[in-house]
């Protein structure tokens, strides 16, 4: 199996034919794993944690109702967060007690379901819990990203079905 | 059509930023470098200088946003328009709407078809090639998950290959992101004497 990610979200094997088809768009294989290797493991993570960046992850691959998403970054919570404190608050409704990770999760949620009602009062919140500018880009690249992901996965998974 | 259309393209990105845009005079060499691609390829603007408080990130997407709309071959652009289009329109992004109507009739010289769609949405009734682009973005949009090989199947009849459908999945996925970035970060500001038809 190559190592790219969403070859191995999607189960594309080198030979086959959803994997070669992906190969003739080089630059958008390129730099969708380096968007990946940006966005999850940043040199410069601005103060967003690793373990934040998966757990918001995988808060959006369940709202999407993703399962090899949602396994994929539920594995990489678990090697993050070994005590399962954010996996709990994202899959198992555990009590929130934190006002970061809370505000964290509150725009995960809003950005996914509904950005057309998004207020500068969204951003302000998660300035008041501490997070940086940088912070917050990064926060909403990921989420953003992650939509992006889902649907790139929805139509490998669609190619490879039928073909 | 009722109003005209505003013709974003050539003008400044109208866009009011939340977040505070990185200050170009103590910006770092990593920041400038990641702004020299943009995706439009405009002057620095407010949206692009939000970004660039993660250069890592915006150094990625900028060429992965080039690559899905202007890449060579493949899906005529126009089509790759239309996936936007329908995209924004179902993500509530008028303004990421209505400048990609724009390129898409610029592209085809055929304006109805985003009067049809101004009208009535993504529930337009185009030609059938179109229309079975339109339906694929729509439903790709607002549910993934509820995409299955059957789907393909509709894109084919058109006359589709693979590789075009590939580049159609690419351009609708982009579009969820960018709508969330435009609409979270900021507001796009479009004057209300303008009109904003999408």
């Amino acid at each position: 199996m190559s190592d790219d990610v969403m070859d191995q979200l999607a189960g594309l094997a080198p030979g086959t034919a959803a994997f070669e088809l992906r190969r003739q768009r080089p630059d958008v294989v390129k730099h969708l794993q380096g968007s990946d290797d940006a966005i999850f493991s940043p040199a410069d993570d601005g103060g967003l944690t690793p373990a934040e960046r998966a757990a918001s992850a995988l808060r959006v691959a369940e709202l999407l109702r993703d399962d090899a998403l949602t396994g994929h970054y539920r594995a990489r919570l678990a090697t993050l967060d070994p005590a399962g404190t954010l996996a709990r608050t994202v899959e198992g409704g555990a009590q929130i007690t934190e006002g970061r990770w809370d505000a964290i999760l509150a725009h995960v949620d809003l950005v996914t379901r509904g950005p057309a009602s998004a207020e500068r009062d969204d951003i302000d919140e998660l300035t008041a819990v501490g997070l940086s500018s940088h912070a917050i880009v990064s926060l909403s690249q990921l989420i953003a990203y992650v939509n992006f992901q889902s649907r790139v996965l929805a139509g490998l998974r669609m190619l490879k079905g039928a073909s | 059509m009722s109003k005209p259309m505003r013709d974003f393209t050539h003008g400044e990105l109208e866009w009011r930023p939340w977040v505070p845009p990185l200050d170009l005079n103590t910006a770092r060499q990593e920041q400038l470098v990641a702004l020299k691609v943009t995706p439009s390829n405009r002057a620095v603007g407010a949206y692009s200088l939000v970004l660039a408080h993660d250069p890592e990130a915006l150094s990625e997407r900028s060429p992965l946003y080039n690559g899905i709309m202007f890449g060579q071959k493949g899906l005529p652009r126009a089509d790759r328009e239309l996936g936007a289009v329908a995209a924004s329109r179902i993500n509530g992004c008028a303004y990421c709407a209505s400048v990609h109507a724009l390129r898409f009739t610029q592209l085809t010289k055929r304006p109805e078809v985003m009067e049809r769609i101004q009208a009535d949405g993504v529930e337009a009734v185009l030609d059938p090639r179109l229309n079975a682009i339109l339906d694929y973005s729509a439903k790709l949009t607002r549910d993934p998950a509820a995409i299955t090989p059957a789907d393909a199947a509709p894109l084919r009849a058109q006359g589709l290959t693979d590789m075009e459908i590939l580049d159609l999945t690419h351009a609708v996925a982009m579009f969820a992101w960018a709508n969330r970035l435009m609409q979270t970060l900021g507001e796009p500001t479009t004057p209300a004497a303008q009109g904003n038809p999408l």
